[in-house]
């Protein structure tokens, strides 16, 4: 492997990008545009792949890039590079926005808004700040077909673990199992190839 | 054998058994909010959760490469240069203010630092039982996700917590009267008064919640007031409250401060009874 992976440790890229949060934080709309044009095919790329929608991806995109304009002083350090943050809030957008877009039977309750601290991502301490095409492909490729259909369907689709096993017709718990054992698979890949 | 211990309602073997489906965030509302109130107040790490959720760049790096329009740029630089104007006008900080930074849960280090805070098993048992009472107690869904999100409201209920260990101290749940919002208070036996709140609607202007105590007598006397942003948590200290039992703890939404007698409906109430144990 050309990039040797490895538990996350600061990058210059991680100071660059803090110190655009600061600036951010502090108001400065040139730090935004610093920010967009660093991620803007990353959060695009992510979005469309949930959304399936030229419009709706923009919306979610201009959505994450003002809500980290917002609350950029709510980015904890520890919890994940800047651009793991910036990811999960637009994954969290766009998952909601194909969630509200589904037949209203689906839909939890689109009358109350989600609380403030909802719309805030969860952020982990990553597996590695960089990751190649290769590798991103041979970590996939460590799932089993069925757990990655429903890895697929969670991340990408936005189902929870009960939709999942109703659309594949499989038991919840093999659901649960396939996510946990299959993410788990991931991690230990990547890990190995770290060493 | 002893039953395995639960908090947020869940044991550890429970989490654990839908970590990947935590992290990947297909969890119904109620199950990934029982998921949070656990992490909340478990003295266990669970080292599983950062472990699965540290894969999630990988899945995201596999979404095939899209440019959006070149348009979308300026729309954001509109919407937040509009954005900073209203900010200026209302006179908000850029940086929203120290209590208002929620976060998903707390990490094992945070929860280790929370232990070490926490002198007696007795008083960490003490603080997971109000956390899962405000967590499960009968509060509407959004609020029981919302406790799990919030470190903030976290701290405030550590510090109530503090006060509520005191002998002969006093403790009320604030639960909804005719707005929105819950939280924890504790009187010590000195009067010293902590409030933990959540789920607030954000004050605007000049707009304050204003803490009253009730007593025998039907009179509101007035404690403090403060703010609450956007993330609609606040903690609030004051003195001087009476230690009697059967006091009620009330706020109100006040169009200013320095109200000495509420000119609005009561949001949220609590009676203050002693604490148990």
């Amino acid at each position: 492997m050309d990039q040797p992976l490895r538990l996350r440790t600061a990058s210059p890229a991680d100071d660059a990008d803090r110190a655009v949060l600061v600036r951010l934080a502090a108001g400065e709309l040139d730090a935004l545009e610093d920010l967009y044009d660093r991620y803007k095919t990353m959060a695009y790329s992510i979005a469309y792949r949930i959304t399936s929608d030229a419009t709706l991806a923009e919306d979610v995109v201009q959505e994450a890039f003002l809500g980290a304009w917002r609350n950029a002083g709510r980015y904890v350090e520890g919890r994940g590079s800047v651009k793991t943050w910036l990811l999960s809030i637009v994954h969290h957008r766009a998952i909601d926005a194909v969630r509200r877009r589904r037949p209203t039977t689906e839909l939890p309750d689109v009358e109350v808004p989600p609380p403030a601290a909802l719309t805030l991502p969860d952020v982990w301490p990553e597996v590695s700040a960089v990751l190649d095409a290769d590798t991103v492909r041979s970590a996939l490729a460590t799932l089993s077909d069925v757990q990655r259909e429903a890895i697929e369907l969670a991340y990408f689709g936005g189902l929870t673990q009960q939709e999942i096993a109703e659309r594949t017709a499989t038991p919840l718990g093999t659901v649960k199992s396939r996510m946990r054992l299959g993410l788990l698979a991931m991690r230990r890949h990547l890990e190995e190839a770290s060493t | 054998m002893s039953e395995p211990r639960t908090y947020g309602g869940l044991t550890c073997d429970e989490v654990r058994e839908v970590a990947g489906g935590f992290v990947l965030g297909a969890l119904e509302p109620a199950d990934d909010a029982a998921i949070r109130a656990h992490l909340a107040a478990c003295p266990d790490a669970h080292e599983e959760i950062a472990e699965l959720g540290g894969v999630l760049p990988v899945l995201a790096e596999s979404a095939p490469v899209v440019e959006p329009s070149a348009e979308l740029k300026g729309r954001i630089m509109a919407a937040a240069a509009e954005d900073l104007a209203a900010r200026d006008a209302e006179g908000t900080p850029a940086f929203p203010t120290p209590d208002l930074v929620p976060i998903a849960f707390p990490n094992a280090e945070e929860r280790e630092a929370r232990r070490s805070r926490a002198p007696s098993r007795g008083r960490l048992l003490g603080i997971a039982a109000v956390i899962a009472i405000v967590a499960l107690g009968g509060l509407n869904l959004a609020l029981q996700t919302q406790l799990g999100a919030a470190r903030s409201y976290e701290d405030g209920v550590a510090a109530v917590i503090d006060v509520a260990v005191q002998p002969g101290s006093l403790t009320a749940i604030l639960t909804a009267d005719g707005g929105t919002g819950a939280g924890l208070a504790a009187v010590s036996a000195f009067g010293e008064v902590a409030i933990a709140m959540q789920a607030l609607a954000p004050t605007t202007g000049d707009q304050v919640y204003e803490a009253w105590v009730i007593g025998g007598d039907g009179v509101p006397v007035p404690l403090g007031s403060f703010k609450v942003g956007r993330a609609g948590t606040a903690f609030f200290e004051g003195v001087g409250l009476p230690t009697s039992g059967g006091i009620l703890l009330a706020l109100t939404l006040e169009p200013g401060p320095g109200a000495t007698t509420p000119t609005m409906p009561i949001i949220v109430k609590g009676e203050a009874t002693p604490a148990a144990g």
